[in-house]
């Protein structure tokens, strides 16, 4: 793994289905008005062909990227999160979980990664699309796993919801990194926490146990990438190796990363203090940028170390995080 | 199929879809009764089966294609006597597993937008088949509607045509009591559509229609098929609900008998 500051990629995305498009002949994109925000200006460059323009009507197009799926067709289908589950959510449901159709959903700028308002902001997408049945749903941390999720989904026999940043990507992994659908990643391993995070998350929270083994507090930092179907079998042992767990997701903490685990050890009996660091069932309000939405509604690194340190009842103020340079083209998280 | 056996083959689904519903005492006989004809014309005559599609948008309309398959041989008869019970096949409203639809929905205005999906494939792939997506008036007020009806126009699909079954009826009432759709040729025309507005009960408009559909090759078509929700049925009361009609034993023995009587006619 690498030290933040991270190096960043741009366009990860739209380089890698691209990369999949030319081998394979029935993969098609369609797009909702958000094409080069999508990174699939690339795709349309090279293959206009197999390129479909939705238009603002993103009922519509989830109606047709079923009906093309029906017929042998693997529909990636692109706007922002927000556009690609609460707009058309009866749509999805109907056209294509129910049916259980090869639909790749791609749901750019998540969370409060966009200073754009609550209008923009993709804070109960997960929450959404793990309520449907059939529907796989995938939050990826870094450059790395979005050039091998593209991949790794292609032929997954049901729906896929992916969300993906926008922008520069960090590069967290190593190249030797594989994303695997079916298990969830200990990247540090700890015994007082077990924090499992997902999306934007795994960073601030590598960040965080950093800090907190500086200061006597283990955290095993767990990496979940898939958040339907979970790896219940790895949520299950880490926490239970642990006194505390914490759940981090740029989403609301309703019905998203911290939902799925909290059923998990509960129904599992394991009783341990649980925290959910996301948005606290609420929308997020007035801001230039996203780091400042991060800070706002206590997405940081520092929040974070504070949850830790008050669920494990340590005493005093938690430790303070350092203060990090970040140049152009670099990322760290808040 | 002649225009004779084409009478014949619409009074059947109606008669069946009739015993279906009588059953049960309740269901959706104004459907097959404003949309008998358009779907003998549709499976008996125009289209080309195991090559064309065909999508039902409004799945309540099953009864309507379970009778129409079963006359065909597309289904077995035996079925339609469960129809609407539970753990039957042949569901009130059609699903996944209803056999013999390209593509249904139950929630209301999805149909064109999965039709156009269908026929998108044919177009990718170039094989000849054309898509019939059935419609009913009352979906027109939702929005989907119209984003699919802008995309098919945009994209030319020409081997897409729409039926829309105007029988002016939807739950809370006639269509024009709830929210005013005309004019509805005119709407669908200014999406760019090819618009053929014809009496859906007169199986002959409904045959050229379709040919007429065919022949074009520019844009979608859509045939605007007036009709009433109590079609050749004299002895419902005049205010028999379109959308879903209650039929006590009495006036269930009555419309089989009059329905009986109106096919034997035929072969009068």
């Amino acid at each position: 793994m690498h030290e933040p500051p991270y190096p960043t990629e741009l366009k990860p995305y739209g380089k890698a289905l691209l990369d999949l498009a030319r081998r394979r002949e029935d993969v098609l994109c369609l797009s909702g008005d958000l094409t080069r925000q999508c990174e699939i200006d690339l795709f349309q460059a090279e293959l206009p062909e197999r390129f479909i323009h939705g238009g603002m009507a993103e009922a519509n197009m989830m109606g047709v990227a079923g009906g093309l799926a029906r017929c042998g067709h693997i529909p990636f289908v692109h706007t922002f999160g927000v556009f690609a589950t609460r707009r058309p959510f009866d749509q999805i449901a109907n056209a294509i979980a129910y049916p259980n159709l090869p639909v790749r959903i791609i749901g750019f700028m998540p969370g409060v990664s966009t200073p754009g308002g609550p209008s923009h902001q993709a804070i109960d997408d997960i929450a959404l699309m793990r309520a449907l049945p059939n529907m796989t749903v995938i939050d990826v941390a870094d450059a790395v796993e979005v050039r091998q999720v593209v991949e790794a989904i292609v032929d997954v026999p049901g729906p896929v919801y992916v969300r993906l940043k926008r922008g520069e990507i960090p590069v967290i992994f190593d190249e030797e990194h594989v994303l695997n659908l079916d298990r969830a990643e200990v990247l540090t391993e700890g015994t007082d926490v077990a924090l499992f995070a997902s999306g934007m998350m795994p960073a601030p929270a590598l960040s965080a146990a950093r800090v907190l083994g500086e200061h006597g507090v283990s955290v095993s930092v767990v990496n979940v990438p898939v958040i339907k179907p979970l790896d219940t079998v790895t949520v299950q042992g880490v926490a239970a190796e642990a006194k505390v767990v914490l759940t981090a997701e740029n989403h609301s903490v309703i019905g998203g990363l911290g939902s799925a685990v909290a059923e998990t050890i509960a129904e599992a009996g394991l009783g341990r203090p649980l925290r959910r660091i996301g948005l606290q069932d609420t929308f997020a309000e007035g801001s230039l940028s996203g780091p400042y939405l991060f800070e706002k509604y206590g997405l940081s690194t520092r929040s974070l170390i504070e949850a830790a340190w008050a669920a494990l009842g340590r005493p005093g103020v938690a430790p303070a995080v350092p203060v990090s340079v970040v140049e152009t083209g670099e990322y760290s998280p808040v | 199929m002649s225009e004779r056996s084409l009478a014949e083959l619409a009074r059947r689904i109606k008669l069946d879809a009739l015993e279906m519903i009588a059953i049960r005492g309740f269901g959706y006989l104004g459907q097959a009764l404003s949309a008998g004809e358009q779907f003998a014309v549709l499976f008996g005559s125009a289209m080309r089966h195991g090559q064309d599609r065909f999508v039902l948008s409004p799945g309540h309309y099953a009864v309507v294609y379970y009778a129409a398959a079963a006359e065909l041989g597309l289904l077995d008869r035996e079925a339609l006597a469960g129809y609407g019970d539970d753990g039957a096949l042949l569901e009130a409203i059609s699903t996944e597993r209803t056999p013999g639809l390209d593509l249904t929905c139950g929630s209301l205005g999805q149909g064109l937008s999965g039709a156009i999906g269908l026929a998108l494939a044919d177009r990718l792939s170039g094989e000849d088949r054309r898509t019939f997506a059935f419609l009913s008036d009352g979906e027109m007020e939702e929005g989907q509607v119209w984003e699919a009806a802008m995309f098919a126009a945009h994209h030319r699909m020409s081997r897409l045509t729409v039926l829309l079954d105007a029988n002016n009826s939807q739950v809370d009432g006639p269509v024009d009591s709830i929210t005013t759709i005309e004019p509805v040729a005119d709407k669908w025309e200014a999406f760019g559509w090819h618009v053929i507005d014809l009496d859906g009960h007169d199986l002959d408009a409904v045959a050229d229609g379709l040919a007429a559909a065919d022949a074009e090759c520019d844009r979608p078509s859509v045939l605007v098929c007036r009709t009433s929700t109590v079609h050749g049925l004299d002895c419902l009361p005049p205010d028999a609900d379109g959308h879903f009609i209650k039929l006590p034993p009495e006036l269930a023995t009555a419309a089989v008998a009059e329905l009986t009587r109106k096919l034997e006619s035929i072969h009068a």
